[in-house]
């Protein structure tokens, strides 16, 4: 009772002090993001916080809905009108914040800036780096050329924001960082920006799109877990994103705060050591001699070290059940996603006798590499991995390292077996295929994180078919016949795919996204 | 120096007159007199029976936490008390493996206290030996070793470990050489002062005249002489090392995942803190606690006994 009396009281106060009737409280919200916001130019550094203030502040010409499927953005609709050309229809009327109309120049102009942004940390330029002519057709018509037919344009497209000629032509990256240039046309104006601290915002009244529910936006940044917590059940603030899993199952008893999930685009996976034919440092047998054959090449070994990975286990203990189970690449609901391919049930018998066909019924050693500071309790799914192949007789050396050293032991094969993970912001099939398993070429751009150097073929062809096949439900098709395949041979080990969780004020409804953005423009107040 | 080098000369001699009927060595008046404190005794006492818990770990803990076929995740953060999958009872809980906490804290003080007395001993090797070669060379070595010597005090011990193990990667090993590497400057500095003093003794000059070798001074005259500072600076110095070593484990720098220290496994439950599963961290944290503490006690006690200039 006298704790109701406080809050009332307490909350009378705020009213009073902050000048504001208490409904006037609705207009604004405050959101506590975990990672930080590097720079308010949105061609300078392809990173998802920044991507997530680009969709608030400018807006690309198409977009991505709350699975990750394409949606239309500034461009109303596109078509290719030939194999190796795609046109653009441009949403009439839209304009930026200050007043300029939106149209094909400054279309042409979007997409020729970003190789020209200096010291770039990570490029936007591979988004548009398939475009190899553009051709003005008029105000609202623009087709973009690429090198042979490129379907993934229009998806690449939705990662690159729309700037205005006219202001932003010489503009610098400080000049959008300090507010001067910082303008678009997204739902949301520029009002202030602490590099580090928050990022402050109110809504543009002359949006193209549904009217932004809130008069005022405060994005702050706070990267500790505990201190984001803290402020989200103080009230401090009325949404957080990436809460730690550790504290979901409190959260979830918790009446102040309600939680919004969503399967993620993140998959967690083990890969094996392919590139070795014959002796590796990091394969052995029980007695610490070499093999003289690499195990991890037979079908049958890597069939057992998947099916003695209890993925129900990881997720409930480890993950806290903030993560799904999964046999691919892609939670349901994305572009190539396979409907019926489910994890296999872990059975250690069937993995014993697998590795008893395969010549190794006492089973071997084997190092076991990863992270421990880039996903969610690497180490974690290391050593219960560790302990699940000890079950089959393998004996796992666990070796938990920071990612910059891990990833350059990936790369040197320094490993019998490695976890990692991949998340793919464009939610579609052929981002994991690509970089993941596909047989590693430089010429192509494949197999940049294919680790274990896994090589298939056939898989191979059926990706290189769907990347020049722009029918979507042909290509669809062909890339859930190559993540079949790949996975039939156990290319990769997938463990579990990551869940988005936010936390936030009971009084709010937020739309969860499955590529982890946190923007002002899907949360609304609950109706009443 | 010399002058305030006078009475400490003429304090032996007075005690020795006023020596008992039982003929007392200096051995026996060290004992004696460390005896005197209660507080030290009991410092001693916890401090060996953490010893004999470290050695006698893989036959007296209820499980192996270092094997990996013996955990199971099903068991992971069970609370204290409770009895597991494999039919012992968990007496202070798992860890968020499923790893016996009472087992963990065994083997974790193994690897604390060998690392301790480990980087202690050799630091101590390393240390006392430039220390003793510069005060007995004086000049240009003296220099070189004393500005190394302050170069490495005047870094923050935590930063240089944490540039070391960066450098060299993982391992026990290299936890121990970082440790080494931080710490010697202060048995040199120690070393060094008391040497200083001490090479002005006649008993040196005597030496010297006799035309003993170099070495033969520095080791079987000077360091001899030396030694009581070392020995307090030394106890300190495991503490400090078992301290750090945790840090580092803390950190993620130190003994691999697999194979937990006293650091890491308070490392692996201090996220749970908040969520009320608070064993996992604060067992272990108890068991650092009590260890470091016991040699402080002890090391504080043997300063003031191998210290003439405390006595009254």
């Amino acid at each position: 009772m006298k704790i109701c009396n406080r809050v009332a009281l307490l909350a009378a106060v705020s009213a009073l002090a902050v000048g504001l009737p208490a409904a006037g409280q609705a207009q604004n919200i405050t959101i506590a993001v975990g990672a930080q916001v590097t720079s308010l130019d949105p061609q300078y550094h392809a990173l998802s916080p920044n991507y997530a203030v680009a969709e608030m502040l400018f807006g690309a010409l198409t977009g991505f809905d709350a699975n990750g499927r394409l949606q239309p953005g500034l461009a109303e609709s596109w078509k290719p009108v030939a194999p190796d050309t795609w046109e653009f229809k441009l949403r009439p009327g839209v304009k930026f914040h200050n007043g300029n109309d939106f149209t094909a120049e400054d279309v042409a102009f979007s997409i020729a800036r970003p190789p020209t942004v200096p010291n770039s940390p990570s490029s936007y330029a591979i988004y548009t780096r398939a475009v190899k002519g553009v051709e003005i057709v008029d105000p609202l018509t623009i087709r973009l050329k690429t090198d042979g037919p490129y379907p993934l344009l229009p998806t690449d497209l939705g990662q690159v924001a729309m700037l205005d000629k006219q202001t932003h032509e010489g503009a610098t990256t400080e000049d959008f960082n300090s507010g001067k240039v910082a303008i678009g046309a997204g739902p949301f104006r520029f009002v202030s920006f602490r590099s580090g601290d928050r990022l402050e915002l109110e809504r543009n009244e002359d949006y193209w799109g549904p009217k932004p529910v809130w008069k005022h936006v405060s994005y702050r940044i706070i990267t500790n877990n505990g201190a984001r917590m803290a402020a989200m059940l103080a009230g401090d603030v009325d949404m957080i994103d990436q809460v730690p899993t550790n504290d979901i199952a409190r959260l979830r008893r918790e009446s102040r705060v309600k939680l919004s999930e969503k399967d993620g685009l993140r998959i967690i996976f083990l890969g094996t050591d392919q590139s070795r034919d014959g002796e590796s440092p990091y394969l052995s047998d029980n007695d610490g001699k070499p093999l003289p054959r690499n195990p991890l090449r037979d079908l049958r070994v890597r069939q057992a070290l998947n099916i003695a990975i209890d993925r129900p286990a990881i997720v409930q203990r480890v993950m806290e059940g903030s993560a799904l189970p999964s046999a691919q690449f892609l939670p349901s609901g994305t572009f190539g996603y396979v409907p019926g391919l489910e994890p296999v049930r872990s059975d250690v018998n069937t993995a014993k006798k697998l590795l008893a066909d395969a010549g190794y019924p006492n089973g071997f050693r084997i190092t076991l590499a990863g992270p421990n500071d880039r996903y969610l309790n690497d180490a974690r799914i290391l050593q219960a991995v560790g302990q699940m192949w000890s079950r089959i007789g393998v004996q796992a050396n666990v070796e938990a390292m920071p990612w910059t050293t891990f990833a350059a032991r990936r790369t040197r094969q320094e490993f019998g077996a490695f976890l990692s993970g991949w998340g793919t912001a464009s939610a579609e099939a052929s981002s994991p295929l690509r970089s993941l398993t596909a047989t590693p070429s430089r010429e192509k751009g494949w197999g940049g994180s294919n680790g274990g150097r896994y090589s298939n073929p056939e898989a191979d062809a059926k990706l290189e078919a769907a990347l020049s096949e722009l029918d979507d439900a042909k290509r669809e098709t062909l890339l859930q016949d190559a993540t079949r395949i790949t996975m039939e041979d156990v290319g990769i080990m997938p463990i579990h795919i990551q869940k988005n969780v936010w936390a936030m004020k009971p009084n709010l409804v937020h739309d969860a996204r499955a590529d982890e953005l946190t923007r002002a423009q899907d949360v609304r107040p609950a109706a009443k | 120096m010399s002058a305030s080098s006078l009475p400490q000369g003429g304090l032996p001699t007075a005690t020795v007159t006023g020596a008992p009927l039982k003929v007392e060595t200096p051995f026996r008046r060290f004992v004696s007199e460390f005896f005197e404190s209660k507080t030290a005794v009991f410092g001693l006492v916890v401090f060996v029976l953490a010893v004999t818990i470290a050695l006698l770990a893989p036959f007296i803990a209820p499980q192996n936490p270092y094997d990996l076929a013996q955990l199971d995740i099903m068991d992971g953060r069970l609370e204290p008390g409770t009895v597991g999958g494999a039919g012992f009872t968990y007496w202070l809980g798992t860890d968020d493996q499923g790893r016996d906490m009472l087992s963990g804290i065994m083997y974790g003080l193994r690897i604390s206290l060998a690392v301790g007395a480990g980087s202690a001993i050799v630091a101590c090797l390393v240390g006392a030996s430039l220390g003793l070669l510069a005060a007995y060379a004086g000049g240009k070595t003296d220099t070189v070793i004393m500005r190394l010597v302050d170069l490495q005090l005047s870094f923050p011990s935590i930063l240089a470990a944490l540039m070391i193990l960066a450098f060299l990667g993982k391992g026990i090993m290299n936890v121990v050489l970082a440790l080494v590497i931080v710490e010697w400057a202060y048995y040199a500095r120690t070393v060094r002062g008391t040497a200083l003093v001490e090479r002005r003794r006649e008993y040196i000059e005597a030496a010297q005249c006799l035309a003993l070798p170099t070495w033969r001074i520095i080791f079987r005259h000077l360091l001899p002489n030396c030694l009581p500072p070392l020995i307090v600076v030394g106890t300190m110095q495991v503490a400090r090392a078992i301290a750090l070593e945790a840090t580092l484990s803390f950190l993620g720098l130190g003994v691999p995942i697999t194979e937990p220290s006293l650091g890491l496994l308070i490392s692996n439950g201090y996220e749970y803190m908040l969520s009320g599963k608070y064993w996992i961290s604060f067992y272990p944290g108890i068991a650092l606690l009590v260890t470091i503490v016991s040699i402080n006690l002890v090391g504080d006690h043997l300063r003031d006994v191998l210290n003439p200039r405390l006595k009254k």
